[in-house]
């Protein structure tokens, strides 16, 4: 009992020591500037509404979902169905093409940023949503990890399926899928975090401040000072927290998901 | 109702050894087929090429009369019962039930009454909206059974389906899988390698060895007239023995020919019998109920006796066991083929 309360208690202190950089960003968010670096204490909204209407935070804030939702949307529906059709389906190049995927695993990002750039600009796709999600929808390491998870699953079921009348796809979305939706889901947070936290894509990518997203605009908020030299810690601190909170928010639905585990009793 | 017919079926897998032979079969429509071997002959790879899971190398598949080898699984009206049962383990039993009828587009009322009524003969009623992790091995085996007969398929295939279970569910469930095909008619190919279940189950018998087809004939046939030593040996519990006819004291003069006797067809004595006997020592016995399975090492060699254990008192060390050359199988033994008995056994 007394071990027991010792280990919580531990637990609670790490957790803390892990939380704390969030839990200061959150309480200086609700200090006014001059409190700040007069160290007194006195809290506002005024840094929440100042980033959402001087900023135009509300407007970073919907490109970050669109962008980060179409890009985690698109990329899981390829993503499972090159996993499905790799872990499934012997076809002349299967292999080739499967090392070709994972070798895409070894290509720093950076190295594509400016074929990527140059790509885009010929297509005239600069400067639109197009522009910031395509490039991002193919990921490697979503259809290898899936196609992993994927051949775990007893291939009887497949077999099972197809003599009950199903077609590939029909497998695929009746039977792999909902099994595997602990491992999709866990893949989608991913990929949306990802997404979400993306910089240098979006910086390059997008001149116009209509297309920028949260992490631009947060970057950008170093470089609009209002006054001369001085950085406003508690707006940035707002900003920062009206950044971070849809992903908590996304992790909170998530997560009951990613720990069941519901193959249990298909095959013996 | 229908019917299959596979002709000089061939099958090799890309760098792996040859497993089918040509291997042809004409299952009549309604009949009940147990395909019976041992671990590797090839009876898994047959029953998949039937399903269409596995494509067919060489050779014919007809189903109902037509060609079928071209077909996709989903096209063959063909149901199948997994050894894993391969039940969906996000449904509850009613979906996997009826997930066939809905593939194939059943109204959803329609569907439900039919997974209903599925659900009352395998007396399944009870568990109808439980997922399969709830349910006890017998229970998933039944209802792998009910997803398969929920489409009223012309033909089900069975890949080991009881091999799962334990011995008293097996025996319980043999009957059943027996009582349902009376109910059903329709075709059945059962896959074992359990040659129990394949002599009390079947109508007729296709036996296997190395992808070649050995025999295949009623379960009385196979018994009382195998094709060769292979099937003799495979079938029957305990083991036929085999005694050259060189060895034996009353066929001097045939050569190349071996007997077969089951074990049912000796008669262990305390005391020289008047007929023909052969003189041995009791290694050890094993009870199996009714009879006393007794294993002796004789001038002949080893030799299995089974005895009505009513009839059999406390046996002596040393014994003589009866034999009646009438009930003997013979064989070719270079060729392992069945012949004719030599004249001299039939003149004793």
């Amino acid at each position: 009992m007394k071990r027991e309360r010792l280990t919580a208690f531990a637990a609670l202190a790490v957790g803390l020591i892990f939380l704390s950089p969030v839990l200061y960003t959150i309480w200086m968010s609700f200090q006014t500037s001059d409190a700040y670096y007069t160290g007194r204490l006195e809290f506002t909204f005024d840094n929440y509404a100042t980033a959402l209407g001087q900023y135009d935070f509300g407007r970073y804030l919907l490109n970050s979902v669109l962008v980060s939702g179409a890009v985690t949307l698109v990329s899981l529906a390829l993503s499972v169905m090159a996993a499905f059709a790799f872990a499934r389906f012997t076809f002349p190049g299967g292999n080739l093409l499967f090392g070709a995927v994972v070798a895409t695993l070894m290509i720093p990002s950076h190295i594509s940023l400016i074929p990527n750039y140059l790509t885009l600009a010929k297509l005239g796709m600069l400067d639109s949503y197009a522009g910031l999600i395509l490039p991002a929808i193919s990921n490697g390491f979503a259809a290898f990890f899936l196609r992993q998870y994927i051949r775990g699953i007893p291939k009887a079921l497949d077999e099972a399926a197809y003599m009950d009348g199903a077609t590939p796809l029909k497998v695929l979305w009746r039977v792999i899928v909902p099994i595997a939706r602990p491992a999709i889901l866990s893949m989608g947070l991913f990929l949306f975090i990802t997404e979400w936290n993306s910089y240098i894509w979006p910086l390059v990518a997008v001149g116009e401040s209509e297309l920028y997203t949260l992490q631009v605009g947060l970057a950008r908020l170093y470089r609009i000072n209002p006054g001369e030299g001085f950085l406003d810690w508690p707006l940035i601190m707002a900003a920062s927290t009206l950044t971070l909170l849809p992903v908590l928010l996304g992790f909170v639905l998530v997560e009951r998901h990613l720990v069941r585990g519901i193959t249990m009793g298909a095959v013996k | 109702m229908t019917g299959i017919a596979l002709r000089d079926i061939r099958k090799s897998y890309p760098n792996g050894p040859q497993v089918l032979h040509g291997v042809s079969l004409d299952i009549r429509p309604g009949e009940f087929v147990v395909v019976v071997g041992p671990s590797g002959c090839g009876k898994s790879t047959l029953l998949r090429l039937i399903a269409g899971l596995e494509t067919t190398a060489e050779g014919e598949i007809e189903i109902g009369g037509q060609p079928a080898g071209h077909l996709a699984p989903q096209d063959r009206d063909i149901a199948m019962i997994f050894q894993n049962y391969a039940l969906y383990p996000h449904m509850s039993v009613r979906e996997n039930i009826a997930f066939g009828l809905e593939l194939r587009g059943m109204p959803r009322a329609e569907r439900r009454a039919r997974a209903e009524e599925v659900a009352a003969i395998l007396q399944l009623s009870p568990y109808l909206d439980r997922k399969p992790k709830a349910l006890s091995g017998g229970q998933r085996q039944r209802v792998a059974m009910g997803r398969a007969m929920a489409r009223k398929a012309g033909v089900f295939l069975m890949d080991e389906p009881l091999s799962n279970l334990d011995n008293a569910l097996r025996v319980a469930m043999r009957t059943e899988i027996k009582e349902l095909h009376r109910r059903l008619g329709a075709t059945i190919i059962y896959v074992t390698h359990d040659q129990t279940e394949a002599l009390s189950l079947a109508d007729r018998i296709a036996v296997m060895k190395g992808g070649h087809l050995q025999q295949f004939a009623t379960p009385d046939e196979i018994y009382d007239r195998p094709a060769n030593m292979f099937v003799a040996s495979f079938l029957g519990q305990p083991g036929i023995n085999f005694v050259k006819a060189e060895q034996l004291p009353d066929t001097r003069g045939v050569v190349g020919l071996t007997a077969g006797l089951r074990p049912e067809a000796l008669m262990v004595h305390a005391d020289r019998p008047e007929g023909a006997s052969i003189e041995g020592k009791v290694i050890l016995t094993e009870m199996s109920g009714a009879e006393l399975i007794v294993h002796c090492e004789t001038t002949v060699g080893r030799l299995v006796v089974a005895s009505q254990r009513r009839t059999l008192t406390a046996l002596p060390e040393r014994i003589w066991i009866g034999y009646d050359l009438d009930e003997a199988l013979w064989f070719d033994t270079t060729s392992g083929h069945r012949v004719q008995p030599p004249a001299e056994s039939r003149s004793m």
